[in-house]
This record gives C-alpha cells, sequence and structure tokens, in this order.
C-alpha cells in the first residue's frame, strides 16, 4: 500500500483497471443476474427449466466421457510414443481449434443429413439426425480436440526423470504410467475433464443447429429471447448455466489453482520420455489416424461444399460462393470479422498485460479479488456474457454507441483471462530481482514496467493476441445478442445461413472465417520461430 | 594475545538504528542497530535465514522495515522511494536485462538519470574499462561466462557512483577459483574507489578476505559486529565461534580470576588463560574455552613441550592439501588440531600430545 501511495502513476493504473473490470466484467453479469428479479419465483415454479438442465447435464456427461476418452488416446501417442507421423497429427489436432466447433455440425448435416453425402449419396437413406445422438456425436468431434491439447499439456508437464527413475527401479512401462505418471498428473487431468465439460456444458451452437426438439440451456436462453421476446426468462435460464458452469469452474481451479489454459506451448521436454511397447505405439497411431480421417473429412467436407455448386448433389466447381461472400453486406461481415478482432485482441492483450502486472507483481489488498475477476470470464458462458452487455448497454443514453464498438469490448473482456494468464506465467518466469535491478538504478516501477518487463514478455503479449484473435472470430454466442445487420460478422452469418440450408455459402464463410485464424497462427508461429500456438475456441 | 589491527572509527556513513522488519508473526528482521563507516567495505554475515539479505534490501528500499531508522549520509531515507535512494544494487543472479547488450545494461542507469549521450558513452567506456571488460560491450548477457556477467552487474551499479553499492552474494554463482580470484578484484575495487560497500555473503572465508567491518546476524539479530579479526579471535557466543571457522570449544569451570588471568578446569585438567577485554568473569562461572585448530600444536608422546600438554589419541585425519586435519581423542572428547605444511613430517598416528598455549585461548563467557 505505502509503495502505491509513492507512485502515483501505478495507483493511477490500477484504479483505471478496476474501473474496467468493474463496468465490462463485473456489472453485465450483475444486470443479468438481477434482470428476473420477481420472475425467478415463476421460472422455477414454472419448471420449463428441469427438462433443459437434465438434458444438459446428460449431453454433457455423454460429449465430455467420449471426448476426453479420444482426447486422451491422441494425447497419449502424441506425449509418449514415438509413433510416426507426429507433424501432421499435431496439425489435424489445432485446425479445430482454430474454427468455430458449430461448424462440425454444418458438416454433419451435409455428411449425414436427409441429403447427406454418405446416409442419402452411400446408403440411400433420410435418417432423422436431430436429437441427442447427433448432438453427442458432433459435441465428440468438435470437442475432442480440446481435451486433447489440454491432456497433452497436463502429460508433457509431467517429468520424465521421475519416469525414467521408475524404470530405473524396475517397472514396466504400464506400471509407470499407473503408478507415477497418473498419481502425479491426477489433478491437472480431473481439470482438464472439467475443462471439456464447460466447453460442452457452453456449447450454443451445436446444440442450436441439430439439437431439433432435444433443448439445452444455450439453445433454451436463445429461444426465448428469439421466438418470445423473454427477457426475463432468457436470463433466469442463462444464470442457471452461469452456475453450473462455475460450480464446474470453482472444482477445475481447486485441482489446478486456475492456472491452465488452453493457449499456446511451445514446451519441449528435455529428457528423453522411457519406450512404451511397440504394440501400444501401434494402436494409437491406428486411433490418430483414424480421428484425423474423421477431422480431415469433416473440414474436407466443408471445403468441398464451399467450391461447388450444391455439395454433394450438384458438383460442379464454382467460386460463386465466394463472390458471394465478398460483397455487399456479406463483404462488411468479413471486414467487420477482421477489425473486430484484430481491435479486440491488441487491446486485450494490452490491458492483459498492464493487469497481469499489477495484480502479479503488486503488493495491494484485494489483489486476489481482481484476479478472480480477471480469471472469472473464463468460466462465463458466451451466451451469458452476450446477454450480459445486451442487457447492461441497450440502454437509450448509450444509443450513440456503435453496436461494432460494443461487440469488440465484449471480446476483449470475454477474452481477459487468456491474455492475463500468459501475462502472469510470463511475469512469474521472470525473477523479481529484474524489477529491483531497474528499481536500484533508478527506474520508477511504471517505466521498470516499460523498459525490462514489457521487452521481456513478448511471448505473452503474443500469445494473449493470437489467442483472443482467434476466440474473436470463431465465437458465435457472445456475439448473437450483440449484432445489428452493419455490425455483423462471419460466425453471425455461417449460423443464419446453416439455419436456411444454404449450405454453400455458409461453407464458404466458413473457410474465409477459417483462414483467417490459420493466418494469425501462421504470422504468430514466424513471430515466434516456428513454435507452435494452440488456441481455444468456443462457440 | 596480540592486539587486533585498530579499527579506527570513521565518519558514519550508513546508520541503522533499532531496525525491525516482520513476515507475519516472524521477525525477520529484530532491532537490528549497527553503524557503517564512510568507505569502508562492510559485510552482512550469517547462515541462511539469519536476517542479512533482508537487511540489505530494507536499505536499498524493497523493503519497508516496521519499526527503526535507516539512515544515509546522515538523512533519514525510511520514507525514500527505492528507485531515488542511489543505493545501486549487484544481485545474487545479476539480474543483467537479457534484451539489452552489455552496454545497453551498463548505460541504463545513466539514461534514467538523463545524463546526455556524450558523457553517457565516455563513462560506459571508461567503466567497461575499469572493469577489464572494455571489448565486450556489443554482446549480449548470454553470450558471456559468469564471471564476465558478474563484472557487467557490477559496471552497472558503478557507473552511476552510488552512495553506496550493495551486494547480494554477488559470488556465490561463480566456480571456487574464480570466486577467489573476483573476491580480490572486488575488493581492490572498493579500495580504489574509497566507496562504501555493503556486502551480503554465507560463506565466512569470503567475509574474512574482504570485510574491514563484519556484522554476524542470526536469528534477525547482530550477533557481534567489528573487524574480521575481532570475530574471529574474540567471537562473543559460541554461535559466533563456531560459524566463523573451525573451532574447538570446551566447557569449562572458572576456578579463580587474578591479574587478567582466569584459572578454567575441564575434565580433569586446569589452565591459565587470559581474560578477555571487556568481559567478566567470576569464580565458579560455566564458560566455554574457544581455541582455533591452526592454534594448537602436535607433537608424538614423550616429546617435551612448553605450555600445556594434552595426551590424546588420534581418532580420524583428513589431508587439506595446506594442511592436515586431526580429529584427537582427550578424555572422551574430540578435538580438532590443524597442522600446517603436512608435507614436512610423517603425518601423526595413534598416541599424540596437543600442545595449547594459553594465550591463545578465547573464554567465551556467555
Amino acid at each position: 500500500m505505502r509503495s502505491l501511495q509513492r507512485e502515483p502513476g501505478v495507483l493511477l493504473a490500477l484504479l483505471a483497471v478496476i474501473a474496467l473490470v468493474g463496468a465490462f466484467i463485473v456489472y453485465p453479469q450483475l444486470r443479468v443476474i438481477a434482470t428476473p428479479g420477481t420472475g425467478y419465483v415463476d421460472f422455477i415454479t414454472g419448471g420449463t427449466w428441469i427438462r433443459s438442465t437434465s438434458q444438459s447435464i446428460q449431453v454433457m456427461l455423454l460429449s465430455t466421457t467420449s471426448a476426453v476418452l479420444l482426447g486422451f488416446v491422441f494425447a497419449y501417442g502424441m506425449v509418449y510414443t514415438n509413433m510416426p507421423w507426429k507433424r501432421f497429427f499435431r496439425v489435424i489436432g489445432i485446425l479445430p481449434l482454430l474454427s468455430p466447433p458449430f461448424v462440425v455440425a454444418a458438416a454433419y448435416v451435409i455428411l449425414f443429413g436427409p441429403r447427406g453425402l454418405i446416409s442419402y449419396n452411400v446408403f440411400g437413406q433420410s435418417p432423422n439426425i436431430f436429437g441427442l445422438g447427433g448432438i453427442w456425436g458432433v459435441q465428440t468431434i468438435a470437442f475432442f480436440p480440446f481435451a486433447y491439447q489440454l491432456i497433452a499439456d497436463v502429460l508433457s508437464r509431467s517429468d520424465a526423470r521421475l519416469e525414467q527413475a521408475a524404470r530405473n527401479l524396475g517397472a514396466g512401462p504400464w506400471q509407470v504410467f499407473r503408478t507415477v505418471t497418473l498419481p502425479l498428473s491426477r489433478p491437472g487431468l480431473g481439470a482438464a475433464i472439467l475443462t471439456t465439460a464447460i466447453y460442452v456444458l457452453e456449447d450454443f451452437g451445436n446444440p442450436a443447429l441439430i439439437g431439433g426438439t432435444f433443448t439445452v440451456l444455450p439453445t433454451q436462453a436463445y429461444g426465448l429471447i428469439s421466438g418470445f421476446g423473454d427477457l426475463p426468462g432468457a436470463t433466469a435460464v442463462s444464470t442457471l448455466l452461469l452456475a453450473l458452469a462455475l460450480i464446474l469452474y470453482v472444482a477445475k481451479i481447486r485441482l489446478d489453482g486456475g492456472r491452465s489454459f488452453v493457449t499456446v506451448s511451445g514446451r519441449a521436454s528435455s529428457m528423453p520420455r522411457p519406450p512404451v511397447p511397440v504394440a501400444l505405439t501401434w494402436t494409437c497411431f491406428a486411433a490418430c489416424l483414424a480421428l484425423s480421417i474423421v477431422i480431415l473429412t469433416v473440414y474436407g467436407s466443408l471445403l468441398v461444399s464451399a467450391l461447388t455448386l450444391n455439395f454433394p448433389t450438384i458438383l460442379t466447381p464454382t467460386l460463386q460462393h465466394f463472390q458471394y461472400i465478398t460483397t455487399g453486406t456479406n463483404g462488411t461481415a468479413l471486414q467487420n470479422t477482421l477489425v473486430f478482432g484484430l481491435v479486440a485482441a491488441a487491446f486485450s492483450a494490452v490491458f492483459a498485460l498492464v493487469a497481469g502486472w499489477l495484480v502479479e507483481r503488486g503488493s495491494w489488498r484485494g489483489r486476489r479479488a481482481l484476479d478472480f475477476l480477471l480469471i472469472m470470464p473464463a468460466a462465463i458462458p458466451g451466451l451469458f456474457f452476450g446477454i450480459g452487455y445486451a442487457t447492461a448497454f441497450n440502454e437509450p443514453w448509450l444509443d450513440w454507441l456503435d453496436r461494432g464498438v460494443l461487440i469488440i469490448i465484449s471480446m476483449i473482456f470475454w477474452n481477459i483471462p487468456v491474455g492475463y494468464q500468459a501475462a502472469v506465467a510470463g511475469l512469474r518466469q521472470i525473477d523479481r530481482t529484474m524489477d529491483e535491478a531497474a528499481t536500484s538504478l533508478g527506474a520508477s516501477s511504471l517505466r521498470g514496467f516499460r523498459d525490462i518487463l514489457v521487452p521481456m514478455l513478448g511471448g505473452s503479449l503474443r500469445v494473449g493476441f493470437v489467442t483472443t484473435f482467434v476466440r474473436a472470430v470463431t465465437t458465435l454466442s457472445v456475439v448473437i445478442f450483440l449484432f445489428t445487420p452493419s455490425s455483423t460478422v462471419a460466425t453471425i452469418r455461417i449460423f443464419q445461413l446453416v439455419n436456411d440450408l444454404n449450405f454453400g455459402r455458409a461453407t464458404a464463410f466458413t473457410v474465409a472465417d477459417i483462414g483467417m485464424a490459420m493466418a494469425a497462427l501462421g504470422v504468430f508461429a514466424i513471430l515466434a520461430r516456428g513454435r507452435v500456438a494452440l488456441g481455444a475456441a468456443r462457440a | 594475545m596480540r592486539d587486533a589491527p585498530s579499527t579506527a572509527t570513521a565518519a558514519v556513513h550508513l546508520r541503522l538504528d533499532h531496525v525491525t522488519k516482520k513476515f507475519g508473526d516472524t521477525a525477520a528482521v529484530d532491532d537490528v542497530s549497527f553503524d557503517v563507516p564512510r568507505g569502508s567495505f562492510a559485510t552482512l554475515l550469517g547462515p541462511s535465514g539469519c536476517g542479512k539479505t533482508t537487511t540489505l534490501r530494507m536499505i536499498a528500499g524493497f523493503y519497508d522495515p516496521d519499526a527503526g531508522d535507516i539512515v544515509l549520509g546522515g538523512r533519514r531515507i525510511n520514507e525514500l522511494p527505492a528507485h531515488r535512494r542511489g543505493t545501486a544494487m549487484v544481485f545474487q543472479d545479476y539480474a543483467l536485462f537479457p534484451h539489452m547488450t552489455v552496454r545497453g545494461n551498463v548505460s541504463y542507469g545513466l539514461r534514467l538519470a538523463k545524463v546526455p549521450a556524450a558523457e553517457r558513452d565516455r563513462r560506459v567506456n571508461e567503466t567497461l574499462d575499469f572493469v577489464g571488460l572494455g571489448k565486450l560491450g556489443d554482446r549480449w548477457p548470454n553470450q558471456l561466462s559468469g564471471g564476465q556477467q558478474q563484472r557487467v552487474a557490477v559496471a552497472r551499479a558503478l557507473i552511476l557512483r552510488p552512495e553506496v553499492l550493495l551486494l547480494d552474494e554477488p559470488l556465490s554463482n561463480l566456480d571456487a577459483k574464480l570466486r577467489v580470484q573476483l573476491r580480490y578484484e572486488l575488493r581492490a575495487l572498493q579500495q580504489q574507489l574509497k566507496m562504501t560497500f555493503v556486502y551480503v555473503t554465507h560463506d565466512q572465508d569470503e567475509a574474512l578476505s574482504l570485510s574491514d567491518w563484519i556484522a554476524v546476524m542470526n536469528q534477525g539479530k547482530v550477533e557481534q559486529h567489528g573487524a574480521p579479526w575481532e570475530i574471529y579471535y574474540r567471537p562473543r557466543t559460541a554461535f559466533l565461534a563456531d560459524f566463523v571457522g573451525a573451532v574447538n570449544l570446551v566447557p569449562a569451570t572458572v576456578r579463580d580470576v587474578r591479574d587478567g588471568n582466569a584459572v578454567v578446569s575441564f575434565g580433569a585438567r586446569t589452565l591459565t588463560v587470559p581474560v578477555p577485554p571487556g568481559a567478566s568473569m567470576r569464580t565458579g562461572d560455566e564458560v566455554n574455552l574457544c581455541v582455533r585448530p591452526e592454534a594448537l600444536g602436535l607433537a608424538a608422546r614423550g616429546a617435551s613441550t612448553d605450555g600445556a600438554a594434552l595426551p590424546g589419541k588420534v581418532a580420524r585425519k583428513a589431508f587439506l592439501g595446506d594442511l592436515m586435519r586431526y580429529w584427537i581423542t582427550v578424555d572422551g572428547r574430540e578435538w580438532l588440531v590443524d597442522q600446517p605444511d603436512p608435507g614436512a613430517t610423517m603425518p601423526y598416528e595413534d598416541e599424540v600430545l596437543i600442545h595449547v598455549r594459553p594465550e591463545r585461548v578465547h573464554v567465551i563467557t556467555s
């Protein structure tokens, strides 16, 4: 506290951060929670929430289990075996993180729908694909790459030296895994499972596209607003969704201290891991290959659909879908996607860096509360966040505010945890004597931050920027209540076009959207000298 | 006993006055007071966790004392922000800025002080030459050896001509030989500049060989301060005697005190030893006799010696190159005896006599 009084610049920065967090993270949430008011009584007695809640939990359990199992096999193969084609599998594992998760649902319709390539063209069937089974299958494919990244991160952090030591003491490969690796990485694995569960629970796009009458909490909230204009009901459902997500998130924090997030890892183990049996290696290889074929089929069908007249019925090659998405309001949507993403990513990364510095290097009271608020958006379902902004800032006195600006602000603060945690992790790797050295040479702490820490935190800044950009251009749920015709973005257009069953145009948008994310990642990889980035996107 | 070299009381440059620092309920630094004379090489010595680094960091301004005053050059600096204190510091791990060259690191403080470019360049060159790094200005820190990094860290701090230079275990990350070499370089540097150095270390050899003045700390308190000579030969407590150098500590009882001498007995033996200046002793007091191993002599059984001779038996011995260290059992108690120039004689075996010169025995009364 005394050090703050001595440095008014730091105090000002802190007050600014607190004010922004209060206005754009705390306030919108409180508005959502408060909106139903006495409506909570009707909502609870009305009982419509029981069905969607139980269905949400049901699909969460199913999809999380299958996604985690597949993700584990993939991760184990990548971390522990020396199977061939690892570079290929690594690329395959990243691809889904660069796309809006709900495009898997679009591919699913293209492949297995009533006129689907596999269901109709190959098997001559027109099945009803909507409902629980469809959601389960689609979410498994959409989220297993996330589970893979999280689990691979945990496994690669397990100490190879301990495993070598166990082998040296006479344990076999399986015994090492069971008695050393697993017990040590259990909290991390638990946290990875819970994080995957949150992704699944909050998924809006997939259930919205192929849920049919199978309603989950996010689709119920959306339906109440878009179908009935029932804001109190929708906010009550959203609050329930937030409560469930927070329960999972608090459990996750208890396991791993809240310090993991799918972002970027350029980690390379310095010590080789003990070899695993050949049979296990090839089993993992076969499984990874099968999963890669599924992923490639999904994204391949999207690409082919974007380049043909009416896939899979009319296979004439055409660029007309791309012409469509680059002209008129659609061109604006693409441009918005890029501009919003870039601006949000830049502000989010810089703001997160300053906030991370104030929290990690400060010694003032209330640091932990600010830390919690800065990580919290990671637990907030995108839909809830969007409704929060729509509720809090849909006021007459804010009419002058451009909706595009509002979308950018929502993207900045919804993604704060990414850059913030990257900044904190980066700062923790810089010894405090660096700051002190600058201070003892005559630099104020703000000056030391600028001259010494910021240049050393380039990696954290890049992580925050790229991951935020990827998440911003792939999110649907945050923006679905905020867009206007002039401030629409690619994900919104994809969602609308799939709903209109206009797959050619929808997939062209998808390809463009993924292209932007891949370009961002490519630039990052060049800046980070070839190290790989993993962006976590959510619908 | 010979007289210690005089410690002339020069003008006080740095004063700590009843300084206390608590972390939670434990006092890391507990009511510490001392004066550091201007232009002296002052060392805070102690085991890890004794509060020496905390004390240094309070002088630097990285911690605020909970009580007491820190006075630098006659001015109380408790409230002065760390970056305005003029107490440049050399860190244990050097804390060189990895994104700046050697030149960038060394000139950083001058840039902050807005020293004009021309003068800055001149001073950087001068300082780099001074520490023997004249040709390495354009290197990056990770291209330097440990010893070179250490010199950059010193140069970066020295160039600001600080009021005092603070050094936090600056040699502990270097290998043994380099550590000894740089020790003498640092000492020479300090004497050339006549600058006040405050140096923290846990290495007693380093403290003894570098310092004009040493404060030995233990559990947050200064146990004793003074010239290295005093610390080594006249420790006031058993902890000090044991911490600084190898020592024989023998519990004994005072039988008589007379004419500045005391008759003490341990086991069945009696010895007449000088009473240390300033110490008070009475008949019946329980004291510790403190004898350095190198102050004892060894002889074969039957040889004649002046002074007291203790018959003992060699239990173990270790060849340390410049000396042979013996563990010798006398009346069931082990004594350490160092024999210089072990190559000159055959090693002693079995039955020996330990030769004790009473004037080399220091009595610890507390």
